[in-house]
């Protein structure tokens, strides 16, 4: 089955498809889940119900395989499963595996040259593929875009992009998603932010859109329908923004956000949730983090050489004496936008799609504040509610209609972090924390949990579902649990 | 040999042409010469060097050779006048008089090829030269490894000549020990590696430190077969679903020494205890370094209480051995042949040692018989006007951790144990190797009311291993103490705490009183020290320090950093922070040893202890704020930095934050505790949430960074006396509510 492209179709009539395609004998193709965290960066996988409920190393383990380090999520289409790693020090790969075996289809190598800095628990093949099924997509910091044939592996095209700098050494984490005819990649930086939209075919450029107002973020575009106009959402430093996916041209801007962006936003009809936490409070903008972690002398001003030879130009235009410092709020001026001057803080929102021009006043429909989301794991929108997983297994739970509270934070008694995201199928939802243990929960008004289940190593990536089996890819391995499985 | 002009040279076109075209043969060609007969060290010393070189400098090739090839370039030769005959042509006369821990490194005048030896007293002293010369090059060698310069230069071996000779000639480092998070947990591999890094900082002895319990020797005394073969006081830390930070185990069910991994019967631990031991001694030889074994002559494992009647059970964990008490005095015959055997069965498993260490109990109960030990050792010698009444009003008044009435029986217990060890060593024969060769014999923890007369209390020959306190910041409270040994008249060394288990399992500094202690030692005459610590993960500073200081008259702890620090950084702004760094990490430590000593002792109620509704003292903010201050400055120094020391300071920066999370689980325990008391159930049950939150972090945090044994060490040590009975606490409560 061919995924579906328009967001509408996720939902309802996706449901509707799905379980009208699985009940036909021609059905040659399963379910899929071809981008991070699925359809949309859903986190659903709407026709599984019956994904597996324990399972462990050794219990309903249907394959596994050695993949060595990555975070990157694995991506499920057309019974094939990619993954990403790093064979040695300088060499990226991208694989491939039956879906229902794990047996190798092919792998396919790439020197990737000196590598930047990343800051744990981030590795170096952290980018999530995006398939439409005949091409695999995946970014590498040090080479660009890279489009893959699905079936072999061979290169179909490369597109260098700028390598990413980041002010704290995070390094790149950013996600392609296939639209159309288009693959459209956002990558926030401190240093060219962008967004970019390249022909799938041929890798030429349609249309790119910079994001000047940006800082560094990890937020995946996600696709919203509202008024029968389907817009790119990508969320970013204070902004969550709508873009006309044919032109790129920015359509609206809600002004609601915080400094650091790194989950990603979801979709449920015409409404965007987003839950985000960012480092410190709502007046302690840039300059504050600068001088704490990156003023070496403790002088109270940052000098160039305090700073990666990359920001040189940022420091020269945020200079406003030539004196040779940043000092105060030439700090912010260098790096952060003078019409974008946001803290940090916390948040759970949701906004209305489809608006135009400032909609920050017209569209937000809810917000809580200081409800403690995760700074890094994505919300799950499903059966209803906003589920929300951090930082010591603190899980929280609202309505999606009005952001009432469903159940404030409760323990899932599993501590430790969360970097993964939540996802769901069958009434199922699946909470991978990075301790190995998965929390499978059963969807509802109350916290039920249903199971924890040990993997025995470290979950970063956010894991993935298809045709009722679960796909996870722990810090070294790749794992397929099926129920039954021998 | 003559040289040809190079611009004149019609090889130099074709060089050039070479260079231009990216020729691959441009490399400068380096020689390291050993002699034909040259001892095992010496042809290490040329080895390491030449890999030195090589990482040190650009396109160079260096090749080590017996003999001085004819075309040779440049020219290193190693050893000295007596061990290669290249030295003795080159330098002839000119050799210094270096004794045989000296060391020198000499350009050649006039020769005509560029000519460097480096030499020594003694080949592991030219072995010493070799890394002393990597030192002033550049290297800083580190407990895990070496940082070298950020840059590779152009070869330049001129403008290094230097003679030194050790200010303290005694540098031990102590090894085995006790607890999961020290060493007791290394195999020998881990241990060889640790060594090797040791040796390039020219510490020149090891101790190895055993205990009763240990499964390192079998004897038999009256008939009792030693049995009892134990590591980590007989504790075993288990690895299932609900340990934190599991990855680090590799899938083990249990965290084991790898050296004894699989073994349960008594017979299966000793013979692999024997073989760990014996790794030891070789990998430390290799290295040129003389080895003792340290034991406790006078405590025995519980199965000779049988033969010792009226013996009593020592203090100490799992109250594993045995001490004389009651009618047992220092002419015991008994005890005697008893410790007789337990000495010759670690002379004869062990026949290559060098030394023997005999360490006198911390908590003796034999102490009704000091005044006939007093006339014992008046009669071998110690002063006729020393008397128990005199030491023990000295040992109660004193400000050390063995005063008042503990220091009473201290002193006491100590007179019989030196009164034993002086009739016991009547017999000569028990300190000569199978070899025949005499085994040095060193006599540690003497009370320091003895100080005084160190040298008329111990047995004739022996040096001294001095205990004055548990850390190094109470040495110094007392450093009056070490003005009264006459150090001229007998061997003397200091053990010098790096860190203490009692401060226990959290990041420790104590490079500035180790600064004042060295100091003293020099300007008094002791021989040297013998290190005492745990975990080593923060002491590369405080080693680097006692490494250079040993050689460096007056090298100071700041001067010590910034040396390391500018190296291994190449940033002045972060070697600054770095010593800021270490600087809030030496208050938090000595903030602990002055309120809590034992704060965090590595033992079954090592975090539930606190789980007492008693009022949280205002030092435990304190204490908190200053180990956030250290992270932040190691943070902010690593973020400065590319390469170099970028590695080694994200692992410390990684362990500051273990200890604000572990220091939020003590508060958190606490309050939990407080809050029960007041029947607030609720409210204890979300304490004790953020307490296991914060315990969950604090292993999972150090789980990302574990290099070695004692990093695996104390997660387990941390599961089983922190997180497991804090989360039984936790289920009982909650299931409660």
């Amino acid at each position: 089955m061919h995924r579906l492209t328009a967001p509408a179709a996720i939902g309802l009539l996706a449901a509707i498809v799905f379980r009208v395609a699985a009940l036909s004998p021609i059905a040659v193709f399963g379910e899929d889940w071809p981008q991070f965290r699925g359809p949309n960066a859903s986190g659903i996988a709407a026709d599984s119900d019956n994904p597996p409920v324990e399972f462990s190393t050794e219990q309903n383990v249907a394959w596994s395989v050695d993949l060595g380090r990555g975070v990157a999520c694995p991506i499920v289409s057309e019974g094939r499963v990619f993954a990403t790693t790093m064979t040695d020090d300088s060499k990226f790969a991208v694989l491939s595996f039956d879906a229902a075996t794990g047996k190798p289809l092919w792998k396919r190598e790439f020197e990737t040259g000196e590598l930047p800095e990343i800051t744990p628990p981030n590795e170096h093949a952290s980018s999530t593929p995006a398939t439409d099924g005949e091409t695999v997509f995946v970014h590498f910091s040090t080479i660009g875009l890279i489009a893959l044939d699905a079936d072999d592996g061979s290169v179909r095209w490369e597109h260098p992009l700028p390598m990413p700098f980041y002010l704290m050494g995070w390094g790149a984490a950013n996600s392609p998603i296939v639209y159309r005819d288009m693959v459209i990649f956002n990558l926030d930086d401190d240093l060219n932010p962008y967004l970019i939209a390249l022909d799938k075919q041929t890798g030429s450029i349609r249309w790119e859109t910079p994001r000047p107002d940006m800082l560094g973020g990890y937020a995946v575009p996600v696709l919203c329908t509202a008024g029968g106009r389907t817009d790119v959402v990508v969320a970013g430093t204070g902004k969550l923004k709508g873009y006309d996916p044919e032109t790129g041209r920015e359509l609206w801007t809600c002004n609601s956000l915080l400094r650091t962006i790194m989950t990603s936003p979801v979709v449920v009809g015409d409404r965007i949730y987003l839950a985000s936490q960012s480092y410190g409070d709502t007046n302690r903008v840039l300059k504050f983090a600068l001088l704490q972690w990156r003023d070496t002398d403790q002088d109270g001003k940052l000098a160039k050489s305090e700073l990666e030879s990359a920001f040189a130009e940022k420091f020269e235009k945020g200079d406003a004496n030539k004196d040779g410092f940043l000092v105060d709020e030439e700090i912010d001026a260098a790096f952060q936008s003078p019409s974008n001057m946001v803290g940090g803080g916390n948040i759970i929102q949701s906004i209305k799609g489809g608006g135009n021009g400032d909609v920050t006043q017209s569209h937000m429909a809810w917000n809580l504040e200081n409800k403690a989301p995760s700074n890094i794991s994505s919300p799950l929108a499903y059966d209803g509610r906003l589920l929300l997983v951090k930082k010591g297994g603190i899980s929280a739970a609202f309505d999606l209609e009005d952001g009432s509270t469903i159940w404030p934070k409760k323990r899932l008694r599993n501590f430790g972090n969360y970097y993964a995201s939540p996802i769901a199928a069958g009434g199922r939802i699946y909470i991978p924390g990075e301790n190995g243990r998965i929390i499978v929960l059963q969807a509802g008004p109350s916290l039920d949990v249903l199971a924890k289940n040990d993997v025995g190593d470290s979950i970063v990536a956010t894991p993935a579902i298809a045709e009722n089996r679960l796909y996870v890819r722990t810090l070294h391995k790749l794992y397929c649990f099926a129920e039954d499985a021998q | 040999m003559t040289r040809i002009p190079l611009a004149a040279s019609p090889l130099a076109t074709i060089a050039a042409l070479l260079l231009v075209a990216g020729g691959t043969n441009a490399a400068e060609r380096v020689t390291v010469v050993v002699g034909p007969q040259t001892p095992p060290i010496e042809r290490y010393a040329a080895e390491e060097l030449a890999g030195q070189f090589e990482k040190l400098f650009d396109d160079v090739a260096v090749a080590v050779r017996d003999s001085v090839p004819a075309d040779a370039k440049h020219l290193v030769l190693i050893g000295s006048p007596d061990t290669n005959p290249a030295v003795r042509e080159a330098v002839g006369a000119d050799w210094p008089q270096l004794s045989h821990q000296g060391l020198a490194v000499q350009n050649v005048a006039g020769a005509d090829t560029p000519t460097l030896v480096v030499g020594g007293g003694s080949p592991v002293a030219t072995l010493w030269a070799a890394y002393e010369l990597g030192h002033q090059l550049g290297i800083r060698y580190l407990f895990r490894g070496d940082i070298f310069p950020m840059e590779k230069r152009a070869l330049e071996l001129t403008g290094h000549d230097f003679v030194m000779e050790p200010e303290l000639r005694v540098r031990t480092w102590r090894t085995v020990n006790d607890f999961a998070i020290g060493p007791e947990s290394w195999g020998v591999d881990e241990h060889r590696a640790f060594l090797r890094q040791l040796a390039k900082m020219k510490f020149n002895r090891v101790m190895l430190s055993v205990y009763p319990w240990h499964p390192f020797v079998t004897y038999e005394f009256g008939g009792v077969q030693k049995e009892t073969a134990l590591l980590w006081f007989g504790n075993r830390y288990r690895v299932d679903g609900e340990t934190v930070g599991k990855k680090v185990f590799r899938g083990a069910k249990l965290f084991e020494n790898p050296d004894f991994a699989g073994l349960n019967t008594p017979q299966e631990m000793a013979a692999a205890g024997v073989k760990h031991l014996s790794g030891l001694i070789d990998a430390a030889h290799t290295l040129g370094m003389s080895v003792g074994i340290s034991i406790s002559p006078l405590e025995f494992p519980r199965e000779f209480q049988a033969v010792l009647p009226g013996s009593k059970g020592g203090r100490g964990l799992n109250q594993l051995v045995v001490v004389p008490a009651g009618d047992q005095g220092p002419a015991d015959e008994t005890l005697r042949g008893l410790v007789a055997a337990k000495v010759s069965a670690y002379v004869n498993t062990y026949p290559n040692m060098d030394r023997l260490y005999l360490t006198l109990p911390e908590f003796p109960e034999w102490d009704q018989h000091a005044a006939e030990a007093i006339e014992i050792l008046k009669e071998h010698g110690a002063p006729a006007d020393l008397s128990v009444e005199g030491l023990v009003a000295t040992a109660s008044q004193r400000n050390l951790i063995a005063s008042g009435a503990r220091g009473e029986q201290a002193i006491r217990g100590n007179l019989v144990g030196l009164a034993f060890l002086q009739k016991l060593f009547e017999d000569k024969s028990l300190l000569r190797r199978p070899d025949g060769k005499p085994l040095g014999l060193v006599i540690t923890a003497v009370d320091p009311a003895l100080f005084p007369v160190l040298d008329r209390v111990v047995p004739p020959g022996a040096e001294t291993l001095n205990f004055v306190d548990y850390t190094a910041r109470r040495v110094v409270e007392n450093r009056k103490l070490l003005a009264a040994v006459p150090a001229g008249d007998v061997g003397s060394q200091l053990i010098l705490t790096l860190a203490d288990d009692n401060v226990g399992v959290l990041p420790q500094s104590a490079s500035q009183s180790l600064g004042e202690l060295t100091s003293d030692l020099k300007r008094l005459g002791w021989q040297g020290f013998s290190t005492r610590y745990w975990v080593p993960a923060e002491l590369d500073p405080s080693v680097y320090f006692l490494s250079r200081a040993a050689w460096v008259r007056d090298l100071t702890p700041r001067d010590a950093q910034t040396e390391l620090w500018m190296t291994a950084t190449g940033n002045r702004a972060a070697a600054e922070r770095l010593w800021i760094a270490w600087e809030h990490l030496e208050q938090a430590t000595n903030l602990i040893d002055e309120h809590n000593l034992g704060f965090t002792f590595p033992v079954p109620g090592l975090l539930m202890k606190h789980y007492q509704p008693t009022p949280i003292p205002d030092w435990w903010q304190e204490v908190t704020d200053l180990y956030t201050e250290y992270m932040i400055e190691l943070y902010r120094a690593q973020g400065s930095i590319d390469g170099g020391a970028k590695p080694v300071l994200f692992y410390y920066a990684k362990r500051s934050e273990y200890v604000l999370e572990y220091l939020a689980a003590v508060k958190a325990v606490r309050e939990a505790a407080l809050a029960k008391e007041k029947g607030e159930t609720e409210q204890a049950i979300e304490h004790l949430e953020v307490a296991l939150e914060s315990t969950y972090n604090c292993i999972n945090t150090l789980s990302d960074i574990a290099q070695d044994q004692s990093d695996r060490g104390l997660i387990a040590v941390l599961n089983e006396y922190a997180y497991r009975p804090l989360l039984a606490e936790y289920e009982k409560l909650a299931d409660a509510e």
